[in-house]
């Protein structure tokens, strides 16, 4: 009978072999990155535009890109759809502070038929009043749905509370929606789509012919300079809470103003964050969810900004679980602070972060992904190099100092809605 | 196509092994064959109940989840109403530890009353964040019960009621282990850049003492053709009005299952569809309209979900939507319609098949429909389908007296 209580024997990840892209860049200055060696039979491509909110206002971001495949002077958005459809291709619009990002997927042989139609629609629409209405009911519906929720209403008081001096704290009204004017949209449109697509990436095997192809429809486009503009990140800790009486869940953010990779301490305090609440393991969800039920579930994070980021600690409980949980919070805060963590488990933490970054650059799209991640921060693949080292060497000594350093309650914004 | 090697231990465990040479990860994906149409209609919401409890430590190991993060790995796990589906990535060269963990639990649970006492708590809370505390959180619970009278599929996964979570007794998490949880009621894929002798090996090593045990027949109470059209209103705390059809169709691969999933996008699935088309952009009386299957084993639904535009009735909404079915009844649909949704569902099954970790659940779920090999050919059985497949089942099944019908009104706030 084998001993079933003994663990077979592991071996760590040491190294990582990430593969760049093809980069070719357009006439226009625009950049095309591609990843042509897969089996993969669909094609994803991505348009990526300066036209995020932070470039204007949230909703006038939002709904210019949501009226992309609305119609031109010559088809209607019925026209666009079907055209579409018919040759079997999806497309998607995803619009955030900094970017938009238009998707364009397909079977290999259809992609370039599919990339045509998405191309001629973006750069010939016309805002047509009727769509912008259609548009703005079933926003301004979907929007009052959101609302209702404990978990949007805590961010939302998080972020716009933390970021009140930027356009990271620019949050959409129900009421906004009435006083949408078109030319707003035909102006944000002319400014950051026709003049102002950032690069183009291709994911999925297709021949030079067809790359070419998707090249000359990325020529109809051109690229600005990418204005920054400097905002004012400071904040003054604060608690908020939002009540809705009838919830029978309170949502609870807590968080601070951070940085983003670009920060000498991100990859080691990455470490911290994972132990204290970025894995399914970590003492937060080993705390409130699997040893006192509070919650189905509670994270942390470092979520990354163009210019800076934030930290945060999120989770829904149980309305009488509010107390407990905020100082069960605390209390775990205070031990990563005074306690060293043991070698094991830091040794598994270091074992397993390796190991998701092995598996978030497992295939063309992940690693795609992994490339653009360090791109839009002017880094290249040898930031995960350093990532691994970096991960390696932490030690226990360091981890208590990050989190005196970064994980201080009164440095803390505390919201809660319910 | 998916290539794959099958083979089977003498305790029933049925195994596949996909060799992909492309990735550094290895998959193991269990999946079980017990979802809550297994359960008492007394404990509902046990068969996910019971997921949460095999992260709670098996027999040999106390603690799932630590050494397979040590080993680089990462998992997780989910219930429908007909499967329990587990699944852990790992660096390939760590794939033995992945084994030792998943066939403790499968040998048995360490059982213990402090994983059972916080499981429920957290299940309650989770039935709490998903179902009760959002807008329309609570649609399934109220449309299953109305959809069907006997079938099992009358409870959410989630359970009927928290009460049900909240009794169940440790007697019971033995019993439900015992009943489902053996090597003949599961099917194990294991995909990675390996050998097949190794994976055999390793499965021997590690499954092959397993006790057998016998797998119970399935007797499910079979749900009574529908001769009735169903309606029920509630009222609830909303912004604004939802409408949800169902129509009683085929069971996964059944006679009619592949028509119905084409009848459903010719209706409803994006903006090319025709009562998008129609509800939406023509006569702008809803804000968002959608069609869908199920997708489940034995007999489900096309279902429709429509969020009314303020200011339009349910009958100007019901009369479209029946005007359009009565045209899908009556004209044959055109060969480029039929050819438009082939190609999406063409580029949707090759896009969701992407990755080692989903050809190794699509695996997992067609070997459980009867043939792994099912992930190769299922696109042929939607280009058989016909024009005149489509209008006879749409005939069949778009019948008022086969459709539940389920209005959520907002409840109105008078100041």
């Amino acid at each position: 009978m084998m001993n079933r209580t003994i663990a077979p024997k592991t071996s760590t990840v040491t190294h990582i072999d990430f593969q760049s892209p093809e980069i070719d860049t357009l006439s226009n200055e625009v950049n095309i990155y591609s990843m042509r060696e897969t089996d993969d039979q669909t094609v994803h491509v991505d348009f990526v535009f300066d036209a995020g909110s932070l470039k204007t206002s949230k909703i006038i971001a939002q709904l210019t890109g949501d009226l992309l495949f609305s119609g031109s002077a010559d088809k209607t958005s019925e026209q666009i759809d079907e055209a579409i459809d018919r040759l079997g291709g999806f497309t998607g619009v995803e619009i955030s502070t900094e970017k938009a990002t238009i998707s364009v997927i397909g079977l290999k042989e259809y992609i370039v038929a599919i990339t045509k139609i998405v191309v001629d629609a973006m750069i010939n629409v016309n805002f047509k009043p009727k769509e912008i209405k259609q548009l703005l009911q079933s926003k301004k519906k979907n929007m009052a749905i959101q609302l209702e929720k404990v978990s949007t209403q805590a961010r939302r008081a998080f972020l716009s509370d933390l970021f009140k001096n930027s356009p990271y704290g620019d949050l959409t009204h129900l009421e906004d929606y009435d006083h949408i004017e078109q030319s707003d949209l035909i102006e944000f449109h002319k400014q950051k789509y026709l003049s102002g697509l950032q690069y183009i990436s291709i994911v999925g095997s297709i021949n030079d012919t067809d790359l070419n192809a998707i090249k000359e429809l990325g020529n109809q486009f051109s690229k600005d300079n990418v204005t920054s503009i400097e905002y004012d990140y400071s904040y003054v800790p604060n608690t908020i809470h939002v009540e809705k009486e009838q919830a029978l869940q309170t949502a609870i953010r807590i968080g601070r103003v951070l940085f983003n990779k670009q920060h000498t301490d991100f990859i080691k305090f990455s470490v911290v964050n994972t132990i204290f609440g970025g894995y399914f393991g970590s003492r937060l969800m080993t705390s409130i969810r699997e040893d006192k039920g509070y919650t189905y579930g509670i994270g942390s994070g470092v979520a990354q900004l163009l210019e800076t980021g934030y930290f945060f600690i999120s989770t829904e409980v149980g309305k009488e679980f509010k107390d407990l949980t905020v100082e069960a919070i605390q209390t775990e805060i205070k031990l990563l602070q005074t306690e060293d963590v043991s070698e094991k488990e830091l040794a598994l933490v270091k074992n397993y972060i390796i190991g998701q970054i092995l598996e978030q650059s497992d295939g063309a799209q992940a690693m795609m992904d992994r490339f653009i991640s360090v791109e839009t921060y002017g880094m290249d693949f040898s930031y995960y190099d350093d990532f691994i080292k970096q991960v390696n060497e932490i030690t226990p000594a360091e981890v208590k100092e990050l989190a005196n350093r970064y994980l201080n309650w009164e440095d803390f914004t505390v919201v809660s809605a319910g | 196509m998916v290539e794959f090697e099958r083979f089977e231990l003498d305790n029933g465990l049925r195994v596949i092994f996909h060799k992909d040479v492309t990735t550094p990860m290895a998959v193991v994906n269990t999946l079980f064959d017990v979802g809550a149409r297994d359960e008492s209609p007394e404990r509902t919401g046990f068969a996910h109940l019971f997921e949460h409890l095999m992260f709670g430590g098996s027999i040999n190991i106390p603690n799932f989840d630590g050494p397979l993060q040590e080993a680089g790995g990462s998992n997780n796990a989910f219930t429908s109403n007909d499967i329990t589906n587990y699944y852990d990535v790992v660096p390939v060269q760590n794939l033995e530890t992945v084994l030792w963990l998943e066939s403790d639990r499968m040998l048995s649970l360490a059982f213990t009353e402090k994983s059972l006492e916080v499981q429920r708590s957290v299940v309650i809370e989770e039935f709490k964040q998903r179902y009760l505390n959002q807008p329309y959180g609570d649609l399934w619970l109220e449309f299953r019960p109305l959809a069907y009278e006997v079938h099992p599929y009358r409870w959410a996964t989630i359970g009927k009621n928290i009460e049900h979570i909240k009794e169940a007794t440790m007697g019971e998490v033995k019993d439900f282990f015992k009943t489902h949880y053996h090597p003949g009621n599961a099917i194990l894929v294991i995909a990675g850049n390996l050998e097949l002798e190794e994976v055999k090996r390793l499965v021997i090593k590690w499954y092959g003492d397993i006790p057998a045990r016998e797998k119970k027949v399935r007797n499910l109470p079979q749900e009574p053709k529908q001769t009735e059209f169903r309606t029920k209103t509630i009222e609830r705390d909303v912004p604004s009005d939802v409408y949800t059809y169902g129509f009683k169709m085929a069971g996964k691969g059944q006679q009619g299952y592949y028509e119905a999933d084409l009848i459903s996008d010719v209706l409803g699935r994006g903006n090319s569809s025709r009562l998008y088309k129609r509800l939406k952009k023509e006569l702008e009386l809803v804000t968002e309209i959608n069609a869908y299957i199920m997708g489940s084993s034995d007999p489900g639904m096309l279902m429709l979900s429509i969020h009314p535009s303020d200011g339009a009735t349910l009958a100007q909404i019901d009369t479209e939507i029946w005007k359009i079915i009565d045209e899908l009844k009556s004209t044959l649909i055109k060969k480029p319609e039929l050819e438009k949704i082939i190609n999406k569902v063409k580029t949707t099954k090759a896009f969701s098949e992407q990755g080692v970790l989903n050809k190794s659940m699509a695996l997992a779920m067609n070997e459980l429909m009867g043939d792994a090999n099912l992930i190769n050919t299922e696109t042929e059985e939607y280009e058989k389908v016909t024009v005149e497949g489509i209008q006879k089942y749409a005939k069949e099944i778009l019948q008022k007296t086969n459709c539940s019908q389920l209005i959520i009104k907002a409840k109105k706030n008078d100041e």
